[in-house]
């Protein structure tokens, strides 16, 4: 408890009274929990007081769209929602494919607000509900670690989850997303499962059930927790630690959880019916049995049952696998999929699923961005493990499980980051705290008092495990400690943790603060310029085109131009169509008029591309499109070569050596059509350095219909089949050969047009003499 | 409200005129009397023509954005360069806007033709190149066998066209035109016969002629997408008084023989049909439902059962009238088409189709779209959206899980008759279950 007050100085001055009352001690923790909520919001700000309330990036676009449509039309009509302006024409079922409880719970706000009479705009409920989550998020660390340790340790790890920004990237105001909500449900999952564990009480068993209904209704990461908490039984089956109330907690809450989360209609039966779940089932059956045995054991505790308990377990174990095993392969359950099977093997996806492969935050992680998103905490939260599996009791064990899976799923993609970013704040708090409890105890001269209330918060074996901690430095170096070493060590500890909230801010401020739609460039002299070509190019669409025209654009523009340009989409970020998104990029890879035969074929309206070349913006459409064309061969092999687009010696560029099915492709001809802004030669590519290689061409089968003031959007129209009117023949293909008089008119044009009146030319023309009969004309 | 009446009854009566304003561009004012009877059956129909020289320095299709003329008539081979605002872009835009052309050359006819033509998806033959059959030859023809006969059964097969009863032979001189094979639009309405080449009747041959045999087309026609309609014909003598009143006679063969030449019935046909007095087609309502309902929605679930009903009326006589066919077809689109069907005509005129929606959602399309030679292209689509089962309208009870209903239901029944026997059992001997 000292250390708590010590970490946070603006409660220093407390130190000395707290410890007569528990009064104090909740005092300092509501103070600490309520300024770590506080903190974590205020650093979530950034985006919004440097830009604007707005919604980011690109997935927080549909939320905030199907959020605004269930305020408006309610939720029934938002579960039975069947979206025809997305993934034309085939139509989304929104109710049915999305995790629905981002836009419950900020709908419910919204409905709670309004009727206290507080008139407050959806879309500040949606920019807002990140950051707010994120101190309910402190709130829920803080339960699960002082379950797990101490309470001093919680506060810790309370203000550490605050700010860290592997876990403010996905929470800042305006980021929208699952992740927000779904961390604060994770949290709190564990936590109640730690408590049911605990008691083995029935009631904490239904909040777990509850907490998880919750989380399954917030995120596809759900199945995070639905295998780590079997896990977490399994191994407590192996090292022997079955007790009732393992027993108890786990059979209730699976058995209710399951029934909730299978009331998710995107989850629907896949909790029975997928290899991603069928751990829980397993485990589930095999407590069972092992409940079984244990009961039969007690009937007659004798030895020889002792050999049959151990042999059947495992024969159960055994049997539960085989069973699983077998109906996977007669397929009544479905196998792994795409995503899950990347998680196994890294390659798997870049050979197989070339669109899991493309989204970059589905790339492996690399230490940098370790360090980048923990800083202090990656280095100390090893200790915290260390001092949990010493220490180790049925919690500690999940939370060393939770931490182990957490940092090999962080390793292999940058995204779930997210799931290890708040174990770590866990360990390391656990870390922090012993450190100061070490440190600062020779102060107290009254350590007693303190090992008693500690003693009293923790589980079984307390007073043995508070020692251990104690006695390793004891014997080692507490008899040579003095203060100066004890000042010295806080110090130098009140340091780390000082750069840690100042790399936090900065992180936050400048990684993850940005709304992607809105950029900013700085110039020389620091003057900042807003580019607001997104929105500019979407405002254009909305006020400019038919109100059921459709857009043509790669997957990564389809919720914005759904929730910004309000207009049909063919592909967008919810990639459940893997054949519909690689039309869309057989089409950007074809040249103009194989693609015109999609677009028709699809009704294409107009197509839009993000060229970044005027800007150097490196996000672009030709950055992607190698995507684009692997997407495509994936599905078309025959039409579509990724090596067709590569030079020969292999290399990916645009300029004059590049090859000529790039050059001739939809994509770069649109991308470059009429460019001659950009560089020191016009029309030079500032991205990619280059001067694009094929220039100055027309096009025949688009117009451009709107470029960005940055030429960062570029929108074009597709021409519709009646526009190409007459079946003209081009003169290449005229086997006779007229000396063309269109030209002729237009070479004596321009010093003669300026007069209307122009007179023909006939061929023999008659001349009209007096008294003389006109020949007939031949 | 009187002066809304006049008003309205003025701008019905001069869009009607608009549509009969013609202009007709000769390169000789002889022409208006060597055609005269072609141009009489025009007026007659309620054309006004307006006669220009094609070189007049005063040419000019349009005024303020606004065309002055429906239709355009050349009969101006001998042109080098249209006067005034006219050439051949002003005269493809012409058509792309709408326009309509009927247009006759002749061996003389210069490049300017060459150029119209070759803009309209096919070519006209050399200068001086004629069409030559010395086998199906006029008994009028001055001894280089150019003015051909051509049976009536070289005639397309339309009769929108050309006409239901045409069996007279028709005169022909002129020059040839070949037709792009790719080009699915032009049609060839008269062809020369097997005997047939164009090549310049003055010289000896020395190259393979660009046209012979049935390949050489004498009279082409073009309905552009947006309903244009273009006919060219090789001959501009075909149109002529004295083609008109001529006698026929083969010279060989079967004797072809008649009082008078099918030229003036043709010709009165194709220039109705170039026109667009005839051939018309227009979707005058489109309703669908569903099945039992009154009202149009625009939202079905996936097995409704749809009511799709257009009417279709042509223009006949000056009047849009009730349109009959066999063979319209509806098809329900997404992507492919799911469901192709003949659409049965009511006998209140309407065409109608009942079908199931296909158990798939989607946004699809009711598509309408009849193309039929001579006919404008008739197409109509309509995007709805067929939406999956609401989360009410799944079954309630199905028979597979009565099963599980049972033991559900039992289940709770257990519960309760137990919690009586847990609350009153009293144990004699009170013992733990637990160790």
């Amino acid at each position: 408890m000292p250390a708590t007050a010590v970490a946070k100085p603006e409660n220093g001055r407390n130190k000395g009274i707290f410890h007569n009352t528990a009064g104090f001690s909740t005092l300092i923790t509501v103070t600490v929990l309520s300024l770590a909520w506080l903190a974590g919001f205020a650093s979530r700000l950034f985006a919004v007081i440097r830009f604007e309330s707005i919604i980011h990036e690109f997935d927080p676009w549909f939320n905030y769209r199907s959020t605004a449509y269930m305020v408006q039309h309610g939720f029934y009509n938002f579960l039975n929602w069947f979206d025809e302006r997305a993934w034309y024409p085939l139509g989304r079922i929104v109710g049915g494919t999305v995790y629905p409880g981002l836009m419950i719970t900020s709908g419910t706000i919204h409905w709670i607000l309004h009727a206290l009479n507080i008139p407050i705009h959806i879309r500040d409920i949606c920019v807002f509900l990140a950051p707010v989550f994120s101190g309910l998020t402190a709130i829920a660390t803080y339960l699960l670690t002082s379950e797990i340790w101490s309470r001093g340790a919680g506060l810790f790890a309370a203000c550490f989850i605050a700010i860290v920004p592997g876990y403010s990237s996905r929470s800042v105001a305006g980021s929208y997303d699952n992740e927000g909500i779904a961390i604060f449900a994770l949290q709190f999952t564990y936590y109640l499962w730690l408590k049911s564990v605990k008691s083995g009480s029935i009631f904490w068993s239904i909040c777990t059930a509850l907490s998880y209904f919750y989380m399954v209704s917030a995120w596809g990461g759900y199945v995070f927790i639905i295998n780590l908490i079997p896990l977490h039984v399994f191994v407590l089956l192996v090292m022997g630690r079955f007790s009732q109330r393992l027993f108890v907690s786990y059979t209730v809450f699976y058995i209710i959880g399951l029934l909730l989360s299978m009331q998710i209609p995107f989850v629907g039966f896949q909790p029975i019916r997928t290899s991603e779940h069928m751990a829980a089932s397993g485990v589930f059956a095999l407590l069972m049995a092992v409940g079984a045995l244990k009961y039969l054991h007690s009937l007659n505790p004798k030895g020889q049952w002792k050999q049959l308990l151990i042999v059947g377990g495992f024969l159960a174990a055994v049997a539960v696998f085989l069973v699983v095993v077998l109906l996977t392969y007669m397929g009544v359950i479905a196998p792994w999929s795409g995503r899950f099977y990347s998680l196994w093997d890294t390659a798997y996806a870049k050979i197989h699923i070339p669109i899991i492969a493309s989204v970059s935050e589905h790339q492996p992680t690399t230490w940098s961005s370790f360090f980048f998103d923990l800083h202090v905490l990656v280095c100390t939260f090893p200790v915290g493990l260390w001092y949990c599996i010493k220490n180790i009791n049925d919690e500690r064990v999940f939370v060393a499980l939770y931490a182990l899976s957490a940092v090999y799923f962080a390793g292999v993609m940058v995204r779930l980051m997210l799931t290890l970013t708040p174990v770590v704040c866990v360990l390391a708090g656990i870390a922090f705290s012993i450190l100061l409890d070490l440190v600062l105890r020779e102060d107290e001269m009254c350590p007693p008092p303190v090992e008693s209330e500690e003693s009293k918060s923790l589980y079984d074996k307390a007073g043995k495990l508070k020692k251990r901690p104690h006695e390793t430095p004891n014997g080692a170096s507490e008899a040579g400690l003095g203060m100066n070493v004890r000042s010295g060590t806080l110090i130098a500890f009140m340091i780390l943790l000082m750069l840690f909230s100042v790399h936090c801010t900065w992180a936050t401020s400048n990684a993850y603060s940005s709304p992607s739609i809105v950029l900013a460039s700085y110039g020389n002299d620091g003057s900042r310029r807003i580019l607001d070509d997104f929105r500019e190019a979407y405002g254009w669409l909305s006020q400019n085109t038919a109100e059921d025209a459709r857009i043509m654009s790669w997957w990564d523009y389809g919720y914005q131009i759904a929730g910004m340009g309000n207009r049909t989409t063919l592909v967008d970020n919810n990639t459940w169509n893997n054949s519909h998104i690689a039309l869309v990029g057989k089409a950007m890879a074809s040249n103009e008029s194989a693609a015109y035969s999609i677009m028709t074929a699809l009704d294409v309206d107009y197509v839009l591309v993000i060229f970044g070349g005027a800007i150097g913006y490196s996000g672009d459409d030709i950055n992607k499109f190698i995507w684009m064309v692997r997407i495509a061969e994936g599905e078309h092999p025959k039409d579509i070569h990724e090596a067709d687009y590569f030079t020969e010696r292999g290399e990916y560029r645009v300029d004059s050596e590049a090859s000529k099915t790039m050059l001739n492709c939809l994509m770069y001809k649109l991308s470059y059509y009429r460019y001659d802004s950009g560089g020191s030669p016009p029309g030079y590519d500032r991205t990619r350095g280059a001067l694009p290689g094929n220039r100055g061409f027309k096009l025949t089968y688009l117009e451009e219909a709107y470029t960005t003031e940055h030429w960062l959007v570029r929108i074009y129209r597709v021409k519709k089949p009646d526009e190409f009117n007459r079946p003209r023949l081009p003169v290449a293909k005229r086997t006779i050969s007229t000396t063309n008089s269109v030209s002729k008119k237009l070479a004596i044009g321009p010093g003669t047009t300026t007069s209307k009146r122009r007179k023909g030319l006939l061929k023999n023309k008659p001349t009209v003499v007096k008294g003389k009969k006109v020949a007939r004309l031949e | 409200m009187k002066l809304y009446l006049i008003l309205g009854v003025f701008l019905c009566f001069s869009a009607a005129k608009a549509e009969q304003e013609t202009l007709v561009l000769v390169d000789n004012l002889n022409i208006r009397e060597t055609h005269s009877q072609f141009f009489k059956s025009l007026q007659d129909r309620g054309y006004s023509l307006t006669y220009k020289l094609a070189d007049d320095a005063n040419l000019v299709l349009a005024k303020y954005g606004e065309y002055l003329y429906k239709n355009l008539i050349i009969f101006a081979p001998s042109v080098l360069e249209f006067g005034g605002l006219i050439d051949t872009e002003a005269i493809t835009k012409f058509i792309d806007d709408g326009g309509n052309l009927l247009m006759a050359g002749n061996a003389a006819a210069g490049d300017v033709y060459r150029e119209i033509a070759s803009e309209c998806g096919f070519e006209m033959d050399e200068e001086s190149a004629a069409v030559i059959d010395h086998f199906n030859y006029d008994a009028s023809d001055d001894g280089d066998h150019t003015r051909i006969v051509v049976s009536p059964k070289n005639l397309i097969n339309a009769p929108t066209i050309v006409g239901a009863q045409n069996t007279h032979p028709v005169l022909f001189e002129g020059t040839g035109l070949i037709l792009d094979k790719d080009n699915s639009l032009v049609l060839p309405i008269l062809t020369a016969d097997s005997t047939a080449y164009s090549y310049n009747p003055k010289s000896q041959v020395k190259e393979y002629p660009h046209a012979v045999g049935r390949k050489t087309v004498l009279i082409a026609a073009l309905q552009a997408r947006n309903n244009a309609r273009i006919v060219f014909s090789g001959s501009l003598f075909f149109f002529s008084d004295e083609a008109f009143n001529s006698a026929v006679s083969k010279v060989h063969g079967d004797k072809l023989k008649a009082e008078s030449s099918g030229n003036k019935a043709l010709a009165a046909h194709l220039s109705a049909w170039a026109f667009g007095e005839r051939g018309r087609l227009r979707v005058r309502n489109v309703q669908h439902q569903r099945q039992g309902d009154k009202v149009s929605t625009n939202t079905y679930t996936i097995t409704d059962t749809v009511v799709y009903r257009i009417e279709i009326e042509e223009l006949k006589n000056g009047k849009w009238q009730p349109f009959e066919a066999t063979d319209v077809q509806l098809e329900f689109v997404r992507i492919d088409p799911f469901i192709r069907t003949t659409l049965k005509r009511q006998p209140s005129g309407a065409y109608e189709a009942v079908f199931k929606v296909p158990d798939v959602w989607g946004v699809y399309q009711f598509k309408v779209d009849y193309d039929r030679v001579g006919y404008t292209r008739l197409y109509h689509s309509t995007q709805v959206s067929v939406r999956p089962l609401q989360h009410t309208q799944y079954e309630r009870f199905i028979p597979s899980a009565y099963p599980y209903y049972v033991s559900a239901f039992s289940m709770m029944v257990g519960v309760f008759l137990f919690s009586f026997v847990f609350l009153y059992y009293k144990e004699e001997t009170p013992k733990t279950k637990s160790e």
